[in-house]
């Protein structure tokens, strides 16, 4: 699905990621753990194409096509779709018109198993709470009918009944439906909500540790913090 | 556009070809009511030569539509509006002055004025479209009276080589005027100039205008709001800049003379935000795509009209 080749990003002439290296298969969950400013929004940022993202060196891979230096919006038209952590504000235009004009499928909010409908009609993350905001953005990903999903930092600013109910709506419609997964987070509840695959420890801009028993990997941060996973205890299981 | 009817009064160049009245609506060539209606009179600076004549005197169900166009080269206009809304009448009325080629080189000198009875509402768009070479001067003053509404959309997309805009508002007690302005300026020289005068007690006032300058354009703004009585107004202007050799200017202006009235005022000019292109572009839109869809929001309200085209002329024609 898609894989990341030893990439190294630099940002305003900041080197932020260095020899990043990740693949995730069809379907599959991963979860990107670390602390704040250890670049793992900067990779989320970089594989979306964003030109202030400089790739550096490396490749980025989508089943199969070199996409590393394709415009942002190729990149959404091959299937990749981010949930911004703090999406911009878009004046004077409604969700709902933003949803039709990205939609590749048509759905009905009835069937979420939350909804802040009203939004729809208000301008695009324009005074939107955390709840809207998360769900606004899951709408216009669904909408987009993606192959390959980043969510960054997606439980940011969400209680816990709203987060059962997001992650809840993201069964429904993105695993359920085979479509692949990058959960950028430092928290653990919407781990135990998704149940990743396989967890990375990103710190310093470098991915330390990869593990498929997520469980143990947060228990380990929990207990000794994220510099813990850097010496090496942790077996690479899935690089 | 199939559904736009037939322009109750159409002018093409200098010569009136079209009126069509309707049932409780007075229409007439603005040089017969000048004529025929003698108290018409007090509300033309001079006898009108050009120009229209409507008088609402019974709620009419959909807009008036008036059209006023040039086709010809080098032809000069200089109509001479004058719309009525009796009391207690809901009126909805479009109004389009444009020209129809490109290298015409026209000129329009358009002066209307509005008067709103006691409690009469009325929602007014107002469509401008020129060409390059064009040279236009457009007037228009609203006077409302006890508890009238006034909901007027000014809007021009495509701006002559000279655009010379002047709105100016007297309210009286209770009335509310809502204007909006809008204006997207490729190439040319536009100055704009408002003043709302809240004269009555409750009077209440939202001016809004967005402008956005691309290529070689240079928009100037000047809005003022007056408070003579204790009203409530607000003033909101914003530009968006999408080139280096466009200019928007923007000198906002709150004179209260009244301790009870409240006057308010917003403003800014800038780009478009980097961090929003990425966003929508990241939703599959092209850069264009994405500058265009701010700016359409950006435009707003003025633009849910068909779909955010000004109507061409001809199909009202």
């Amino acid at each position: 699905m898609i894989k990341i080749e030893n990439l190294s990003v630099k940002v305003h002439e900041q080197n932020i990621l260095e020899g990043v290296s990740l693949e995730i298969k069809e379907g599959e969950i991963h979860a990107l753990l670390g602390p704040n400013a250890s670049g793992k929004s900067t990779l989320a940022y970089a594989i979306m194409g964003f030109p202030e993202y400089e790739v550096t060196s490396g490749k980025i891979w989508l089943e199969g096509k070199d996409i590393t230096n394709l415009p942002i919006e190729e990149r959404a038209k091959l299937g990749i779709a981010l949930a911004f952590q703090n999406p911009p504000s878009i004046k004077g235009v409604t969700l709902s018109t933003l949803l039709k004009t990205i939609s590749k499928q048509t759905f009905n909010l009835k069937d979420f198993p939350i909804s802040f409908s009203e939004i729809l009609e208000r301008e695009i993350n324009v005074g939107y709470s955390g709840g809207e905001r998360k769900f606004s953005e899951l709408l216009q990903i669904i909408s987009m009918k993606p192959s390959f999903v980043i969510l960054d930092e997606f439980d940011a600013g969400l209680d816990i009944i709203n987060l059962e109910k997001l992650t809840s709506a993201i069964q429904d419609r993105l695993i359920c439906n085979d479509i692949s997964i990058l959960l950028v987070t430092h928290r653990g509840n919407i781990l135990n909500f998704l149940e990743p695959d396989v967890a990375h420890v990103m710190l310093d801009g470098k991915i330390v540790c990869t593990m498929d028993d997520w469980r143990k990997m947060w228990r380990t941060i929990r207990r000794y913090g994220y510099e813990k996973c850097k010496e090496g205890k942790l077996s690479s299981s899935k690089q | 556009m199939k559904n736009v009817r037939k322009a109750n009064f159409l002018q093409v160049n200098n010569e009136i070809r079209r009126l069509l009245a309707e049932e409780g609506v007075i229409m007439l060539p603005s040089s017969q009511a000048y004529k025929k209606l003698k108290w018409t009179r007090d509300h033309f600076e001079q006898k009108p030569e050009e120009g229209y004549f409507i008088w609402v005197k019974k709620q009419i169900s959909h807009p008036l539509t008036t059209c006023i166009a040039i086709s010809s080269p080098k032809i000069s206009q200089n109509p001479r509006n004058l719309i009525v809304i009796e009391k207690g009448v809901k009126a909805e009325v479009h109004s389009i002055c444009n020209t129809m080629k490109k290298s015409l080189y026209g000129s329009h000198i358009g002066r209307t004025k509005v008067i709103l009875k006691e409690q009469s509402t009325l929602q007014m768009r107002h469509f401008h479209k020129w060409e390059r070479g064009d040279v236009v001067s457009s007037s228009i003053h609203f006077h409302l009276e006890k508890e009238a509404k006034l909901y007027h959309v000014y809007k021009c997309l495509v701006v002559p080589e000279e655009l010379k805009t002047e709105l100016n508002s007297f309210l009286d007690s209770s009335s509310s005027a809502n204007i909006e302005t809008a204006v997207l300026a490729k190439r040319g020289n536009i100055n704009m100039y408002d003043s709302t005068f809240l004269n009555g007690e409750e009077a209440s006032a939202t001016i809004r205008i967005r402008m956005v300058a691309d290529q070689d354009s240079k928009i100037t703004s000047h809005s003022k709001l007056i408070a003579n009585n204790a009203g409530i107004g607000h003033l909101d202007c914003m530009g968006l800049l999408l080139s280096e050799k466009s200019s928007i200017s923007t000198v906002p202006e709150l004179i209260n003379k009244n301790k009870n009235a409240t006057l308010t005022h917003e403003a800014s000019v800038g780009r478009i935000s980097q961090e929003a292109l990425n966003y929508l572009r990241s939703r599959g839109l092209t850069e264009d795509g994405a500058i265009d869809f701010i700016i359409t929001g950006f435009l707003r309200k003025t633009v849910f009209v068909y779909k955010g085209r000004v109507p061409p002329s001809k199909n009202y024609m």
